[in-house]
């Protein structure tokens, strides 16, 4: 046996919930609010943009899947879950090496974990607001049984942000302007993908390039469109776009393994 | 020997010595990948068995690799090449508290803490209670650590790292915290933990540790293993190679004569004058450092005015805690004096220095019946160096008998003092 015992991903799995913990109960505790802020926020941000979306550029909400007239607001809250899970989870998990890196240089523990324990509480925080969603949605009547369809897409998700969080948190141990540039591209990210607009605005051909297609090739447009379609159009969605979004997660989570063979069993030495 | 519990196969590790720190894209795109040519080599080829249940102990000067090993041996790094097998669950204390948030109760840190050195989550409500008496800090447990006191975290932290039931626990000179009563606990603890089959590895700079509580013990010396062996023969060895290092540097930076301590006044009517204090070793070679034990020789130089009678010269040794250890003086005992030329010297030779290692000051005199010629007190600086780990400031010489019979353990020197 090697110090460094070849435990797998499940071995370590009280180790994970306990980072999970410590990120929940950190994250409010000294603040009078405490476990509200993470409706308030997330709130606060669905009526900003429906008063600017929806009342001053006046844009337009499909109809519920049930045939009732659409909801603006609602319909950009069931946009907004799926983004929140991602750019919260991004923008959460980049630093978290840096931040363990004392930790890291003191004793032996995969370098997934903190990043897994991030992950983990942000999911669980963000379930809040998916909770919210599917209450509105209820109490209008909006229900199907596409909602079964709801964990697997929460779970295909989960796995390809995990992913992408942990390439990102341990290459931003190297490059460490890594969390700038993620900062903007997530900006980025939120108007290139169809959350506050319906992806049928965007023109086929602009400047001659095919835009909308560019948008649709966007992983985070597949994962919102086929969230909306389980949620808000009680449609199971296209057979590609979940066979595509498979595809897109196992690629990923490849990636992301072969990067942290390469370079995430040495952080202790550049942290 | 049963199969050992680490197992270290040559053993190198090498890191890269960034002159500058290239940790930002723009500097990398602009400058390249950074001026990384320079390799540090912290372990050369280093190998070595932990028999199972031995208490095993890594010295050496600072930047010897120690730490780097122990790093290794924890898993924090991994070598460059060779190999590291361990049999048994590592538990490192490299860091006490190192893994805590401050926003956490002591609780909830327990949890974390002890899940990070490999605790299941049934093992830790098993011995949460333990861990917290242990501690001692019960009043507190459920308080954001963040308020604790510097002593309270590292009992925390030394209390979870030792409940955890290691089968290896790695140590690095973490034995130096909390109050006399803890520090106490923590040996205890460690003493227990050694009966009970813990392998344990210690990386500290008191030797007296490793002679002690060591079985075996290597000396790493620039990255290399420069001896490995039972502890007591290693830190001997270690503690030769320091004394002489040291000797050395003084005997380079005094050039070979013995510092007067300015100061103290000259008192005396000045027909006699000691001008200077020469220490020689055992062979009669000057030295800047006396080695206990050993024999040596305190030579005075004297100028006189003109040939005189009984002259009795006279030394005091000062420790620095300000006890006058002895005093010899050449009257003494109604030994014969003889007559003084102008200019000559005087030797006082001790068959052994039965002072203790440490820092003393040399005090000189040259009187004749109560009449005082020369007088400096605390004149020269006297570094006496050694290895016995013996309290005090002499060393008292004798021999023990167990139930009236003769024990084995005789005086280490071979002087007769009868």
């Amino acid at each position: 046996m090697t110090v460094r015992q070849q435990g797998s991903l499940w071995d370590y799995r009280s180790l994970i919930w306990n980072f999970a913990q410590r990120d929940l109960k950190a994250r409010f505790k000294g603040t009078a609010l405490g476990w509200a802020w993470s409706l308030v926020v997330p709130l606060a941000s669905l009526v900003i943009y429906t008063i600017v979306f929806s009342t001053i550029f006046r844009g337009k909400p499909p109809d519920f899947g049930s045939g009732r007239a659409g909801n603006f607001t609602v319909w950009l809250l069931a946009g907004l879950v799926p983004w929140g899970i991602f750019a919260n989870n991004l923008n959460g998990s980049i630093g978290v090496l840096l931040g363990a890196g004392p930790l890291l240089k003191k004793i032996y523990f995969p370098s997934y974990a903190p990043v897994f324990g991030a992950i983990i509480a942000t999911v669980i925080q963000s379930a809040i607001e998916l909770g919210i969603l599917l209450v509105v949605l209820l109490a209008l009547g909006n229900v199907s049984w596409t909602w079964v369809l709801v964990p697997v897409w929460l779970l295909v998700f989960t796995v390809f942000v995990a992913s992408v969080s942990l390439m990102l948190a341990v290459l931003n141990v190297y490059f460490r302007d890594l969390a700038h540039i993620i900062g903007v591209a997530i900006q980025l990210g939120f108007y290139t993908s169809p959350i506050i607009y319906q992806i049928t605005l965007i023109p086929e051909q602009a400047h001659g390039l095919p835009l909308r297609r560019i948008i649709e090739l966007n992983p985070m447009t597949q994962f919102i469109e086929l969230f909306r379609d389980l949620t808000y159009g009680l449609t199971p969605g296209p057979a590609l776009s979940w066979v595509g979004l498979f595809v897109v997660t196992g690629l990923a989570a490849g990636l992301a393994t072969l990067v942290y063979r390469s370079r995430g069993l040495d952080l202790s030495e550049e942290l | 020997m049963t199969d050992p519990a680490i197992s270290v196969q040559g053993v190198s590790k090498r890191f890269t010595k960034h002159t500058e720190k290239r940790n930002s894209l723009k500097e990398r795109l602009v400058k390249g990948r950074g001026k990384s040519e320079g390799n540090f080599w912290a372990l050369r080829d280093v190998s070595f068995d932990v028999p199972r249940g031995t208490t095993f102990g890594l010295i050496g000067h600072n930047g010897s690799g120690k730490s780097t090993m122990l790093k290794l041996l924890a898993g924090v790094h991994r070598p460059t090449s060779g190999s590291i097998i361990t049999d048994g669950r590592v538990s490192a204390l490299l860091e006490l508290g190192a893994g805590f948030h401050g926003e956490l109760t002591g609780r909830e840190n327990i949890y974390l803490n002890a899940s990070i050195l490999g605790m299941s989550r049934k093992q830790i409500d098993a011995s949460i209670d333990q861990i917290i008496d242990f501690a001692g800090i019960d009043e507190f447990i459920d308080t954001p650590v963040k308020v604790y006191s510097s002593g309270m975290y590292v009992r925390l932290g030394f209390s979870i790292a030792v409940t955890v039931e290691p089968e290896i626990l790695i140590v690095d000179e973490i034995i130096a915290v909390g109050d006399e009563e803890f520090q106490r606990k923590c040996f205890d603890r460690l003493y227990q933990l050694r009966r009970k089959g813990t392998t344990i590895v210690l990386v500290t700079h008191a030797l007296g540790l490793v002679q002690d509580l060591c079985d075996t013990a290597v000396w790493l010396d620039h990255g290399r293993v420069k001896a490995i062996g039972d502890s007591r023969d290693v830190v001997q060895g270690y503690m030769d190679a320091v004394n002489t290092k040291e000797a050395a540097a003084r005997a380079e930076e005094v050039q070979q004569e013995p510092e007067t301590s300015g100061g103290h006044a000259r008192l005396g009517s000045g027909e006699v004058r000691v001008d200077k204090v020469e220490y020689l070793d055992s062979s009669n070679r000057p030295a800047t450092v006396v080695l206990a034990g050993e024999a040596a020789t305190f030579r005075l130089h004297y100028t006189a005015q003109e040939p005189m009678e009984e002259v009795v010269f006279g030394l005091g040794f000062v420790h620095e805690s300000g006890h006058t250890v002895a005093g010899p003086n050449s009257g003494a005992n109604g030994q014969h004096v003889p007559r003084i030329r102008t200019q000559g010297h005087v030797d006082f030779a001790v068959p052994g220095l039965t002072l203790q290692p440490g820092n003393y000051q040399v005090s000189v005199a040259a009187v004749s019946k109560g009449h005082v010629y020369d007088y400096v007190d605390r004149a020269y600086d006297l570094m006496v160096r050694g290895s016995t780990t013996e309290p005090g400031l002499t060393r008292m010489f004798g021999s023990w008998t167990y139930d009236g019979s003769r024990s084995s353990v005789q005086p280490l020197t071979e002087v007769d003092y009868a």
